[in-house]
């Protein structure tokens, strides 16, 4: 029928863009999950090491972060910083983007990794350090690849949390899908609604198998802890 | 060689909890020893700090004061380098503790080469004669999870002897165990003994303490009540306190 024939004809004419924007996308999400999950996984660690200073400027630094609005954040990091007048605070979108993001994601990491290095249960360490490890070799050999486990199902979550923020990108003018699908809806204002389920559908193509890969990840791993007698 | 291998020298450890008003004493003024190849088992009610007296010498418990000496070597020092005296000092938990992200025999290697920094081949040697040794040859490569308490705690032992410890400290080691494979691990405890290893052994297997002990120490609030032979202490107890628990669990 007409209708459909009009669809498909639409679905033909935005693919490209939305594909390059999907790719922006990817690529920025992949960029923050990975400097982000670097920098949870440093801070996380650092935060169970039992130093109170650091691990009050490492919650001060987890409060800034978590009790703002990520837009927010970004409109700082994209606006305010170089408003300073500081050479290498003035961030270009893509730059601004990774930081922002990147920083966004590390707060979720920084818990993630903190809370799964204090589940994993306190005899582990004991019988190392019995043994006559010293606690970096215990945090090393026993305490974080068992931990590392345990944060499988919440990365997931994170993941996918960072790939829908990057939607929020668009409001300064980063090209990745959201925005691609605005300026396609600018030029066919009359497929609005259609414009804005075909962006959703590309997300559902990018989240989706993340979360399948996460659950494979989760069985093949080992999740939440093995069974003690 | 006459020196005792375990020096516990009036060693206090008091707990400040909000939950209640007066601080707990779980180690009050605690002094004894502990002589090469001499097995001493503590045994008391619960909350009696014979847990806390044991976790201390290997320093997994610190103490408020007073000094504890492991074959001249002060635990209770903050110079002492702790993780080498730990390599020397056998350790082995009611609940096993063993690494469940690795096999029987990975558990038993891992220390050695960390630790002891043996080669691969070294360690494996020693894991796998110390498997036959404690009786469970085959489970080399199972994982914790796929063992039985009994196995999972005989892995544990072993684990423990890999590092060739000159004491040996057993924290209610068959608690946590089926009533038919305790006393398959106590007899594993005893060939320990007989071998003539250095033990302390917090346990509340009484025919374990009469048949394998040189001395019995009984322990109530923190502090040492009475302490004689086996045959002594359980026929004949001299306080009231040992008297009433004797009487409780006999």
């Amino acid at each position: 029928m007409d209708l459909i024939a009009d669809k498909i004809s639409i679905i033909q004419s935005l693919w490209p863009t939305m594909l390059k924007g999907l790719w922006m996308t990817f690529q920025v999400s992949m960029l923050a999950i990975l400097l982000g999950s670097l920098i949870g996984f440093t801070l996380g660690v650092a935060k169970t090491l039992g130093y109170f200073v650091l691990e009050k400027l490492i919650n001060g630094y987890l409060h800034i972060l978590r009790g703002s609005p990520y837009l927010v954040q970004l409109y700082i990091i994209y606006f305010v910083l170089p408003s300073t007048g500081i050479a290498w605070l003035s961030f270009d979108s893509y730059t601004a983007a990774v930081v922002s993001l990147s920083l966004y994601t590390s707060s979720y990491v920084t818990e993630i990794v903190a809370s799964a290095i204090v589940a994993v249960p306190s005899g582990q360490s004991e019988a190392a350090r019995s043994v006559g490890m010293t606690r970096a070799q215990t945090y090393r050999n026993v305490v974080i690849p068992q931990a590392l486990k345990l944060t499988i199902p919440p990365m997931a979550s994170v993941y996918v949390i960072v790939i829908k923020s990057t939607a929020i990108l668009s409001v300064i003018g980063f090209a990745e899908l959201t925005r691609a699908g605005e300026i396609a809806i600018m030029r066919m204002p009359g497929d609005i609604m259609f414009i804005y389920c075909m962006i959703a559908a590309f997300y559902f193509m990018y989240c989706y198998p993340v979360l399948r890969f996460s659950k494979w990840a989760e069985g093949r791993f080992g999740s939440a802890g093995q069974i003690e007698h | 060689m006459n020196e005792p291998m375990i020096v516990i020298d009036s060693i206090c450890k008091t707990y400040h909890l909000k939950t209640r008003p007066e601080p707990v004493r779980a180690l009050d003024n605690v002094s004894n020893h502990v002589d090469r190849g001499e097995v001493v088992v503590v045994i008391g009610p619960s909350g009696s700090g014979k847990s806390t007296l044991l976790r201390s010498l290997n320093a997994l418990q610190s103490v408020d004061s007073g000094r504890i000496v492991i074959d001249g070597i002060e635990v209770t020092n903050k110079k002492t380098d702790i993780n080498k005296l730990r390599a020397e000092v056998g350790m082995v938990f009611q609940h096993f503790n063993l690494f469940q992200h690795k096999t029987a025999l990975e558990n038993i290697v891992m220390p050695q080469m960390i630790v002891a920094k043996r080669t691969r081949e070294e360690a494996e040697d020693i894991a796998n004669d110390l498997l036959q040794k404690v009786g469970i040859p085959d489970r080399a490569n199972n994982y914790p999870s796929m063992l039985s308490g009994g196995q999972q705690q005989r892995v544990a032992i072993a684990r423990s002897l890999a590092m060739k410890p000159k004491v040996m400290l057993f924290d209610e080691a068959t608690s946590a165990l089926d009533p038919e494979t305790v006393g398959g691990v106590l007899e594993l405890m005893r060939d320990l003994a007989l071998g003539g290893m250095t033990m302390a052994v917090v346990t509340h297997e009484m025919g374990f303490a009469r048949e394998a002990a040189d001395r019995v120490i009984f322990m109530d609030e923190g502090a040492i009540i009475e302490e004689n032979t086996p045959a002594n202490f359980f026929d004949d107890p001299q306080t009231d306190r040992a008297q009433n628990f004797l009487r409780q669990i006999l």
